[in-house]
């Protein structure tokens, strides 16, 4: 790989041992990715494992001590930076079935990591949503650690990044680096397959839950293939864009997507497609809609022990859909409604009153963590208005102790209020 | 015999061990058990097998932002593979293999999955990137 005088300064150690293992990482996994040179990047959002990653434990022990080497003698990460949500709200870490050493062992690990990183200027977001603080510019290189994130930075802003790993994201925020390869390259960038809506559908019918199961439907046809959305409408607001990009992207696999009208570089279907033939043409109707919520049902049970939401974070729209439901109402006493979204979305949903509404109906609302993760301790049938958290609750070795139910906001919020899914079956 | 010739992660002398290989794709997050070092995830060839000191021979990782450390936290536990050989390196593999400094040699003209046999008894020279069968299984 060429490296630059300022690259080849730091893996030569002089700026400390800290960006000399950054520099190692960077040029090591940039060479097993086929890229030649490294990139400046102007920003970068970061998943650090002691922050996020089950800070509890020995892995929590761990995930801390390779945060130190990875840091050491760095005062300030080069780039702005924004960070995951942490994971777990200590106080309502019970409320989520921990045992209190868990506890113990999160306040410290996650509270000396929250420390740490606002120490060297990360900016304290705890979101997996960081487009709604850093607004990516067009063609402008970064560096995500985040499915979602990575996603929507390319296919929303045409900025560039590529679906990097926590240590890679933290190793380019530390050089101000990225290797040049996949979705930082125009010529990876183009549409290859073609998605319509079948005619037994309309988007324009589509409740949240309808644009998750058809984000997975989707995702099941063009695997690894960067799709184009054909007919999505080009008003779609923040909250259906979250639900359509956060399934396919932990799903897929993919750093970009097109939807043709609102991904910059896809105005028309023949610009998203650069010239190439597509690979093929997929159609979703009703019946692969239909087999996508079967697939986010895991079980058939009724009775619901928790409603675990906020994967990604809950937005505005979703808290209304909430507190219109539970507004002057009671939540069924055999099972705990849990909501969480990021501190800034809290805030304008306690302006709203939306916030009192769910709180005063029983319902625990929280910011700055990931339910996804924190809630795979719980032993019951959940129920979520979130695909990507039914991956993570049903568990990914499929063993099944955890039912899970999957639907929209609304179907979510009347199960509160009856203890039974109330959603399809 | 033939040596393989292939690009390695960093140069770490020469290490020998008996390979285990498997044609899917590894998961070191959720699909590997940390504390143990078996592969649990349904449906994988090798499922039930146990990667711990082996010579672990796999056409490439797979997975998501948490890979890395999936690969760490098994290397913190004492289970981690001796070394790794993969048809292509995927970033995180790399990434891991790298910070616990486990030989990682991947990216051959051959299909190296198809070249070797689980137990066979295998040489990687990591200085060279070379990786070379030094005694077949039952010979």
């Amino acid at each position: 790989m060429q490296l630059n005088s300022e690259q080849e300064r730091m893996l030569a150690g002089k700026e400390g041992r800290g960006p000399q293992k950054a520099m190692e990482i960077l040029t090591a996994v940039g060479e097993a990715q086929g890229a030649e040179k490294l990139v400046r990047i102007s920003y970068a959002h970061l998943m650090p494992p002691d922050l996020m990653f089950f800070p509890y434990g020995r892995q929590g022990k761990w995930a801390h001590e390779m945060t130190e080497e990875l840091t050491k003698d760095i005062q300030r990460l080069k780039v702005p930076a924004t960070v995951e949500p942490k994971f777990c709200d200590l106080s309502i870490a019970k409320d989520l079935q921990y045992p209190d050493d868990a506890i113990e062992e999160m306040r410290e690990i996650q509270g000396a990591a929250e420390e740490f990183y606002e120490r060297l200027g990360v900016i304290p977001t705890y979101s997996a949503m960081p487009f709604y603080y850093y607004q990516g510019k067009f063609g402008a290189h970064v560096s995500i650690s985040e499915s979602i994130a990575t996603l929507w930075f390319n296919t929303m802003f045409g900025s560039r990044c590529e679906r990097d790993d926590g240590v890679k994201s933290l190793a380019a925020a530390i050089t101000g680096y990225v290797p040049l390869e996949g979705a930082h390259l125009t010529e990876n960038r183009h549409a290859e397959v073609v998605i319509e809506l079948g005619k037994d559908l309309d988007f324009n019918e589509f409740n949240d839950a309808d644009w998750d199961a058809f984000s997975l439907a989707a995702s099941r046809k063009c695997r690894d293939k960067r799709p184009v959305f054909l007919g999505v409408p080009p008003k779609i607001g923040i909250t259906d864009l979250k639900h359509l990009l956060a399934v396919i992207a932990v799903e897929s696999g993919l750093a970009i997507m097109h939807i043709v009208g609102v991904t910059p570089e896809a105005p028309t279907l023949e610009a998203s497609l650069a010239g190439h033939e597509p690979l093929a043409k997929f159609v979703i109707g009703k019946a692969e809609l239909d087999e996508a919520y079967r697939l986010a049902n895991t079980t058939t049970a009724s009775d619901l022990d928790f409603i675990l939401m906020g994967c990604p974070h809950l937005t505005t729209r979703e808290f209304r859909d909430l507190a219109e439901v539970l507004d002057g109402k009671k939540i069924h006493k055999d099972l705990k409604l849990i909501a969480v979204t990021t501190k800034m979305l809290l805030k304008e949903a306690e302006d709203m009153g939306y916030v009192d509404a769910i709180r005063n109906a029983g319902g625990i609302v929280t910011s700055d963590m990931c339910i996804a993760f924190a809630g795979t301790q719980v032993t019951g049938t959940i129920a979520t208005n979130s695909i990507k958290a039914v991956f993570f609750y049903a568990g990914f070795d499929a063993e099944g102790t955890r039912g899970v139910r999957f639907g929209s906001t609304k179907d979510c919020a009347k199960s509160a209020l009856s203890g039974k899914w109330e959603g399809r079956r | 015999m033939t040596i393989y010739k292939g690009k390695s992660v960093s140069k770490m002398g020469v290490v020998e061990g008996e390979a285990l290989v498997t044609k899917d794709l590894i998961a070191f997050w959720a699909g590997t058990n940390w504390e143990t070092g078996e592969i649990v995830e349904i449906g994988h060839e090798a499922r039930g097998k146990n990667v711990t000191g082996k010579i672990l021979v796999f056409p490439k990782g797979k997975g998501g932002a948490g890979e890395t450390f999936g690969y760490y936290y098994l290397a913190r536990s004492g289970k981690a593979p001796q070394a790794m050989v993969c048809n292509s390196g995927l970033g995180q593999t790399v990434a891991g293999a790298l910070l616990v400094n486990t030989p990682m040699v991947y990216g051959f003209k051959e299909d190296i999955v198809g070249a070797i046999n689980t137990g066979d008894i295998v040489r990687i020279d990591t200085d060279k990137g070379e990786v070379e069968v030094i005694k077949k299984k039952g010979s």
